[in-house]
């Protein structure tokens, strides 16, 4: 009991809030109206289990409850339809489930449905969550609204996991009937209820008349327009045709902040991340020399006046200023320095300099970061041959093929910190090109990171895991995003996230 | 209908074929210059290999790409344009939904150029190198140049965003609402005009110079018929065939603009949904737009030609 209860409030106690959250509306909070939302991507599936990317996470949250919520200012666990867990034995996690709760096709969401989705989730052979569950072994219903995962190891990033795909909860019974179509007719828990969906166009919701918490959802209504330019779809809410414009760029928000009168913008610190990802599996990046030099020729505060507009934060690793688990003293591990860089290159055999291949994306934003990052580079005889393409293609290539040496990416951020290193630099993570073990430190760390409960000792590994990634120029991390919300003033109770997937449950429509 | 149209309809019946498989050959040998891969997209940030591997044999991307376009053929001369790689929806049904949003900016660009050109091109014509007649001929070369997207965003800012009159995005059934169908069109619908005013402007303008110059016109003049007559009874009558021509091209080239004009006003139509698709390589999906557009242009085509028979008794006796 004392172990749950520590593990519920503890991530609440330690994490020190660095976003600024709007205080909510002291209006009444008025029920009905649809909000109408610009989405700037269409969804790839609307099933959490089989969807893969993270915009659609917009469009899930209101259909699906997860397991564990998080707090929106510090990413701390807290309840969702599990309404307390505990770690009985250090691979054992117990959740205890909300009574009553229903799924949209009338269902229960009881123990066995839980069971049911983790078990889908870890095995279905179209899950794209399976990487998340690697420490899953087995799910055991122990009483009805009562189960048991027992784990291959110690992983206490487990909870927050569930707070992601993998912990929301659709109906065993809508999967068995419709089987690939529930990508397209998804059933879950939520406080709104999937209505319709036209490719490119819109995502329907309407309100979940029996949602277990009975004040909730305010409105009757969510309309997801899907307008692919952001632009288009700043501008659809400047004319009061949609509500809410999410996603947008630091230039957009200029454009906004001159329509005051007419729109509100919003502009908070996320866990997002753009950084360079290499590939040391082999030449010339294989030479920690030259990964570091390229991690002193970035000007990082540059980078972030001129591609973020200076509203972004300066990174150094994963984990941005002011978060629970990073460590302050890293701050000005990588300054702008040049001359190191060339002194560097010069060491590891590269007196002239050095051709790297830099693999990017096509849009125009992100060569525009190309270019300043190009020059940057330049500057410390490090000379980048740009390569671009679409989005998945390039990353594709990247990772699963192997070509090029650095690509620029967005790193999205993951509810539990441990997520991040797991997933860049581990042997078997996504984001590590080269499939190159981590050094032993790290990997101590990691297990570290995921074994202890106690957030002191967790925020130890983390710091170790941050220094052991700048030691060794694994990445070179430049700039956390802001995230930029534009919405209409009638708009009341939006909770920014640190994650900058922006939840609209909550949010009401005053008159 | 005599004989001859509807030998000129069969004909052109079976140019279809030839001009079809030539359209999707085409988009097909394109598409796969395109870099990228639909199974990466379906994949998803984080694929392995073998996952991206499995869905390219799921959807028959790792048989020869003859093969593909030879099985894809196969279907669409069936009736069955198949369905799309990412999301599995027919592609039939995706088009006809989003055709008539296309349709409805297009063809009321038409009207809006034939109302606003031909009355231009009139009055260039019959004031030839006077004041007006500049004025004319420069905004009209002015029309040619501006591009249709960016007017389309000047447009919005002043209309829509500025006094209101106009919705800024999107799009409504004619069916169903005409007016706020309309009131969504009419933006788009103006600045993929633009090109097409000028276009017509400028040729009827060159066209009815070269007939009122014309010796017979001298002859009409002589006989002492009023100018205005002249005009509407000889002079338009001769320049009508340019016009149809003139107007069949700016159709199929308004058509083709919809693809940026819809992605400024997010219109639902097959402009947008040809980017999406080209972008992620869902080539069933391209095919199949471009499949219903040639039709839709050898149409259009069809109904020309028999409307220069009509207007001109001429063509039938050649």
């Amino acid at each position: 009991m004392h172990r749950r209860h520590a593990l519920v409030t503890l991530g609440a106690l330690a994490a020190t809030p660095f976003l600024a959250v709007p205080s909510p509306a002291r209006a009444e909070k008025r029920r009905g109206g649809i909000l109408k939302v610009s989405a700037p991507f269409n969804p790839s599936t609307l099933d959490p289990i089989t969807g893969g990317l993270g915009s659609d996470h917009m469009v899930l949250y209101p259909i699906f409850d997860t397991l564990v919520d998080f707090e929106p200012a510090t990413l701390a666990p807290r309840p969702g339809l599990a309404t307390s867990w505990e770690f009985t034995d250090p691979t054992t996690l117990v959740l205890a489930l909300r009574p009553d709760v229903l799924f949209h096709d009338g269902t229960k969401m009881d123990a066995a449905a839980v069971k049911a989705n983790l078990d889908r989730a870890r095995t279905d052979e179209r899950s794209a969550v399976k990487g998340d569950l690697q420490s899953l072994q087995s799910v055991e219903v122990v009483g009805p609204l009562q189960v048991a995962l027992r784990l291959s190891r110690p992983d206490t990033a487990l909870p927050l996991i569930l707070a992601d795909r993998a912990g929301m909860m659709c109906s065993p019974k809508a999967i068995a009937e419709r089987g690939r179509q529930h990508d397209r007719n998804p059933v879950g828990t939520g406080p709104f209820r999937f209505e319709r969906w036209n490719d490119n166009d819109a995502v329907v919701l309407v309100r979940n008349e029996a949602y277990w918490d009975k004040q909730r959802p305010y409105l009757d209504g969510i309309h997801f327009r899907i307008i692919t330019d952001l632009n288009t779809g700043l501008r659809a809410v400047l004319a009061g045709e949609t509500n809410f414009a999410y996603r947008l760029n630091p230039q957009q928000k200029i454009v906004a902040d001159r329509m005051a009168s007419r729109v509100r913008v919003s502009s908070t610190p996320t866990i997002a991340d753009y950084h360079l990802l290499f590939n040391y599996g082999r030449a010339p990046l294989q030479d920690v020399r030259v990964r570091q030099a390229i991690n002193f020729a970035l000007d990082r505060d540059g980078f972030n006046k001129a591609a973020l507009l200076g509203l972004g934060v300066p990174a150094q690793t994963m984990l941005p200023p002011g978060y629970w688990a990073h460590d302050e003293s890293l701050n000005n591990f990588y300054t702008h320095d040049p001359a190191r860089a060339r002194k560097l290159l010069a060491e590891a055999g590269h007196p002239n300099g050095i051709d790297i291949r830099f693999f990017g994306y096509s849009d125009q934003a992100s060569q525009q970061r190309h270019e300043i990052i190009i020059e940057q580079l330049r500057q410390s005889g490090i000379r980048a041959q740009m390569m671009v393409g679409s989005s998945a293609d390039m990353y594709q290539r990247f990772m699963v093929q192997g070509e090029g040496d650095m690509l620029l990416a967005l790193w999205t951020g993951r509810p539990d910190p441990s997520q991040p290193f797991l997933l860049v630099y581990g042997e078997n993570g996504f984001n590590n090109a080269g499939k190159v073990p981590p050094p032993p430190e790290m990997v101590r760390a990691q297990a570290a990171s995921q074994s202890e409960s106690s957030q002191e000792a967790r925020k130890r590994a983390f710091a170790q895991l941050e220094r052991a990634a700048l030691e060794h120029a694994l990445s070179a991390e430049l700039a956390f995003v802001p995230g930029i919300e534009v919405f209409t003033p009638n708009v009341q109770g939006y909770v920014p996230n640190l994650l900058g997937k922006p939840k609209f449950n909550d949010i009401f429509l005053a008159d | 209908m005599n004989r001859r149209q509807l030998l000129l309809i069969g004909s052109r019946l079976l140019q279809v074929v030839p001009v079809v498989i030539l359209a999707t050959v085409a988009i097909f040998g394109l598409l796969q210059l395109v870099p990228g891969d639909p199974a990466a997209v379906i994949a998803g940030e984080y694929a392995t290999a073998e996952r991206i591997a499995d869905i390219r044999r799921m959807l028959g991307l790792d048989r020869p790409v003859w093969e593909q376009y030879v099985v894809w053929l196969g279907h669409a001369v069936q009736g069955d344009l198949s369905a799309s790689l990412i999301t599995g929806q027919p592609v039939l049904d995706e088009v006809l939904r989003r055709l008539p949003n296309t349709l409805l900016i297009t063809v009321l660009a038409l009207v809006l150029a034939v109302l606003i050109g031909v009355p231009l091109g009139i009055l260039a014509a019959t004031r030839v190198d006077r004041p007006t007649d500049r004025i004319v001929t420069t905004i009209a070369s002015l029309g040619v140049a501006v591009p249709n997207f960016w007017l389309g965003m000047i447009l919005v800012g002043f209309f829509a965003l500025g006094l209101g009159w106009f919705p800024t995005t999107g799009a409504a059934s004619l069916t169903q609402d005409p007016l706020r169908a309309l009131s969504h069109a009419a933006l788009p619908a103006l600045a993929l005009a633009t090109g097409g005013i000028a276009e017509i402007t400028r040729q009827l303008r060159s066209a009815l110079i070269e007939v009122l110059s014309s010796q017979y016109v001298r002859t009409l003049h002589a006989k002492g018929l009023s100018n205005a007559r002249i005009l509407w009874q000889h002079g338009l009558k001769n320049v009508s065939l340019t016009l149809l021509t003139v107007v069949g091209l700016v159709f199929n080239r308004a058509l083709g603009a919809t693809v940026a004009i819809e992605a400024v006003f997010a219109i639902p139509g097959t402009g947008s949904l040809v980017v999406a698709s080209a972008t992620n390589k869902d080539f069933p999906v391209v095919q199949g737009v471009v499949f219903v557009l040639v039709l839709i242009v050898i149409g259009l085509n069809l109904m020309i030609d028999l409307l220069y028979s009509l207007l001109d008794p001429r063509v039938n006796r050649r």
